[in-house]
């Protein structure tokens, strides 16, 4: 079933490379390395580049089903299971987009907690970074996408400023290389992956592409980008801290920033963390952009309603995981679902839905 | 309330009705002139008609020969603009307009118009808001007619099409949509004329009540079409595919499509090498951004992330604020206001004194508020610094939108700090992002991103390397010139 959208709404192609990539960057980067490094400690810079490889694939996937589908992930649904139980499964996939802006919101303001203000009340700033998100998500696919570019674009600089821990590091830290067994290596992929979630929001806005079959190109690019960010995050990780060190620091990516100094700025973390602000932006307003958006494709709402809906919601929701054990389960919740839908049920809905296809065209 | 309109239309049914009705304004002059062999009759207002033109070329003619019939009228004046008409609504209109109206017996139903306003113009002077050292010294000024010539010499070539559309229903103010057609996209002529044509407004003072009325979204504190006294600069971008509005009264012109980045560019740039205008170009860039956030850093570092900044300098911080009662933000508050309420003072006083006033204002008042324990010395510098960088903006409407948007970045500072201001700035890009203007993306080239608009956006490139109009304006025709005879390269010593 094709899903046609007005020309002056689509998108160059190109610009799922940035898509991608902001989608993947959210509050994960700024503490992945230890969860990986838990199993294959000195070697996880080779998790990182083969869970880039399992994301590839997965995107491979998607998009062979979208090209032949030419629709969203509600056309592949119905018809790989006819028009009731594909509703249905739609119907999870919009409640885990949901969950997956709430998470990002929460956990960052965590961070935020933690590190910045510690009496700083959960509504206030939810409510206020949700309107400004409603103000973009207004705007339509276009802005939201915009906020994806400048989402990459504007705290690009921050990749800079890793490179100061160099000054401390020792390149020993990764010696012994390969010293893990390949059963190591697979268990560490779970949490590898996790920090590359996002991509999956392409089963929504696949249609808003100017000639969607030429932006799989770009959409592999961002991946890649994506895995040499990670690559180089986790190799400046490794070489910075020992295991040890590492296996007690819960945001690795931040602690670094701490040994910045300027003449003029120290505690760089802060200015970081502020930039972290505009990174999370892209997660949160294309993950309720994409969960409203279904949801107009269902129900026959309008999505402006369903989208203040939703963002009432996550206002109502967000303010109740107040503290580290409900948010860190509502991270575990969120992240195993993505996990299970992606590598396992993508793969599985690809095979289904190249049979069905089948059926349905002899019928 | 009908018979009221009735008895107004009652007046228009002859034409001596309607020259008694226009009597009844004290400069409107109707009689016979009685020297001459035909006893006509003339009439006009006396403040619109140059007395000059009717004593020199009408008058002598009329008086030579006998006239007895209205076409011997016409042919006897040597001017060009003679009209015979018995149309009431013609008569009034031109007469309004600067007409003389010649009758040969008093209660004629026909008469001649003969065209002779005065045509009062300021002279042609030099920019004062976009001045520049190097390139040309005119600047428009408030005849159309005036303007639309700076703009035709210029451009000497037939494309260069004109629109004109009369507005106000009081004003009548001529506005002229000016474009180059095959160069303007198709697209952005048509939304400039629906606009233009649909403005419903009693009356237009001024080229910013156009731009009011018809940009994309008038609850934002962005200028969507840049306003430009200078003529070169409107010559520059009517080639480059952009739309002109020009109104009758108004020394400034509307220029659209555009962009963000266009409001930060000064025709100067042009006329300098272009490795300097790029450096002046990121000069101005950075000078905005220094003054939309030093502040609300200031305030945000002050009352939160006092960490952020280092030993030694936190402690010319601390002691410059030793003796200071108010916190951070009210210290900031309080000097901004200062700063907007000597540059208000400084635009609304005659020149000579706003200029003592600015002066005496900011020592005077600066000094002693630093002396008295009001503010400290690094606040003052600070905030004189960001009201020094908000006018190296080219254009005013920008720098008064830069002025408006530095406050909210403030209070978010004062609220939650650098989060804060990190806040206002997604509150801003997502508003940029939604803005347009005459439907065409704001925020280009940066969003969405165009490598070859890029070229004259941050940098201003050499003109050889930009043989393509931007592709912001969708031109119809995308090539300025050649692209093969400006990159022929030779070989060493060929």
């Amino acid at each position: 079933m094709k899903v046609t959208v007005k020309e002056q709404f689509l998108i160059s192609p190109y610009l799922a490379f940035f898509i991608v990539h902001s989608m993947q960057i959210g509050v994960g980067v700024m503490g992945f390395q230890r969860y990986v490094a838990t199993y294959t400690e000195q070697d996880s810079w080779l998790t990182v580049m083969m869970g880039g490889a399992a994301v590839h694939l997965v995107i491979w996937m998607m998009y062979k089903m979208l090209n032949k589908e030419q629709g969203d992930i509600l056309s592949i649904h119905e018809t790989a299971y006819g028009k009731w139980i594909g509703r249905l499964l739609t119907i999870l996939f919009i409640i885990y987009l949901i969950a997956m802006g709430i998470t990002v919101l929460r956990t960052f303001l965590e961070v935020l907690q933690v590190w910045m203000f510690t009496l700083m009340k959960t509504w206030v700033f939810t409510f206020v970074y949700l309107i400004a998100a409603y103000h973009i998500i207004a705007g339509g696919f276009r802005s939201v996408v915009g906020v994806c570019f400048l989402g990459v674009v504007v705290p690009f600089y921050l990749n800079f400023t890793f490179l100061a821990p160099l000054e401390f590091s020792n390149v020993r830290n990764l010696f012994p290389i390969l010293d893990h067994s390949i059963k190591d290596f697979i268990v560490a992929m779970k949490p590898m992956t996790l920090s590359y979630l996002g991509f999956e929001t392409l089963l929504v806005f696949y249609p808003f592409f100017k000639k969607p079959e030429t932006s799989q190109k770009w959409f592999h690019y961002g991946n890649l980008f994506t895995v040499v960010l990670y690559f180089y995050l986790m190799l400046i990780t490794l070489v910075y801290y020992t295991p040890d060190h590492l296996r007690r620091t819960i945001w690795a990516t931040i602690s670094m920033w701490k040994i910045i100094r300027f003449p003029f700025v120290e505690r760089f973390e802060y200015i970081g963390l502020a930039t972290w602000t505009i990174v999370i932006l892209p997660n949160i307003c294309l993950a309720f952009w994409a969960a409203s958006r279904m949801a107009k494709r269902m129900f026959n709402v309008t999505q402006k309603k369903s989208l203040i809906f939703i963002l009432v919601f996550a206002m109502i929701v967000s303010p109740m995981f107040d503290d580290r054990t409900s948010i860190e389960k509502l991270n575990m919740m969120v992240s195993q679902f993505g996990f299970y839908f992606n590598f396992g049920y993508i793969p599985l809905l690809f095979f289904f839905h190249y049979f069905m296809s089948k059926v349905r065209n002899k019928a | 309330m009908n018979w009221f309109k009735k008895s107004s239309k009652k007046e228009e049914h002859t034409l001596p009705q309607v020259l008694e009705y226009l009597k009844k304004s004290g400069d409107f002059l109707d009689f016979q002139n009685p020297q001459s062999p035909t006893p006509y009759w003339i009439s006009y207002f006396r403040s619109l008609v140059d007395a000059e033109i009717i004593h020199r070329d009408i008058l002598p003619y009329l008086n030579k020969t006998t006239i007895k019939k209205i076409e011997e009228l016409k042919a006897a004046l040597p001017i060009e603009n003679v009209m015979v008409t018995s149309d009431l609504e013609t008569i009034r209109q031109m007469m309004l307009s600067g007409c003389v109206l010649i009758r040969l017996n008093e209660k004629d139903q026909q008469g001649v118009l003969v065209k002779a306003e005065m045509n009062k113009v300021r002279e042609i002077s030099i920019p004062e808001e976009e001045f520049s050292v190097v390139g040309p010294k005119e600047s428009f000024v408030e005849s159309i007619t005036t303007n639309l010539n700076l703009i035709r010499k210029r451009l000497p070539v037939p494309e260069l099409e004109i629109r004109e559309f009369k507005l106000g229903k009081l004003s009548k103010t001529r506005v002229a949509v000016i474009y180059i057609s095959g160069i303007a996209n198709e697209e952005n002529i048509n939304t400039a004329l629906q606009r233009v044509g649909e403005i419903e407004i009693h009356q237009i003072l001024d080229s910013s009540y156009v731009s009011q009325l018809i940009s994309d979204n008038d609850n934002s504190p962005f200028p969507q079409l840049i306003d430009t006294e200078r003529p070169d600069r409107v010559a520059g971008v009517l080639s480059e595919g952009s739309i002109v509005i020009l109104v009758d009264g108004s020394p400034h012109a509307l220029i659209g499509p555009t962009t963000l980045v266009k409001f930060f560019s000064a025709l100067e740039d042009y006329f300098l090498n272009w490795q300097l205008a790029s450096v002046l170009r990121i000069l101005r860039l950075i000078a905005v951004s220094f003054s939309i956030l030093i502040t609300p850093i200031y305030v945000a570092v002050l009352n939160y992330h006092y960490e952020l900044i280092p030993k030694d300098l936190m402690a010319t911080l601390i002691s410059s604020r030793d003796f200071v009662p108010l916190p951070p933000f009210l210290e900031a508050l309080v000097l901004e206001l200062t700063i907007e309420l000597l540059r208000e003072a400084g635009a609304r006083l005659p020149t000579k004194v706003g200029q003592t006033i600015g002066i005496v204002g900011g020592i005077v008042i600066g000094t002693a508020s630093v002396e008295a324990g009001l503010t400290s010395n690094v606040m003052l510098i600070i905030v004189a610094l960001a009201a020094l960088a908000s006018f190296t903006t080219p254009v005013y409407k920008m720098s008064n939108a830069i002025r408006l948007i530095r406050f909210p970045f403030l209070v978010l500072a004062e609220l939650w700090g650098m989060i804060g201001i990190s806040i206002a700035f997604i509150f801003l890009m997502g508003h940029l992002l939604r803005l347009t203007s005459f439907g065409r993306p704001y925020l280009e080239p940066i969003y969405p991103p165009r490598l070859e608009d890029l070229k004259d956006a941050f940098v201003r490139l050499p003109f050889k390397t930009q043989p393509k109009r931007p592709v912001q304006l969708q031109s119809q025709d995308t090539v300025k010139f050649s692209e093969k005879a400006a990159k022929e390269k030779k070989d060493i010593d060929e």
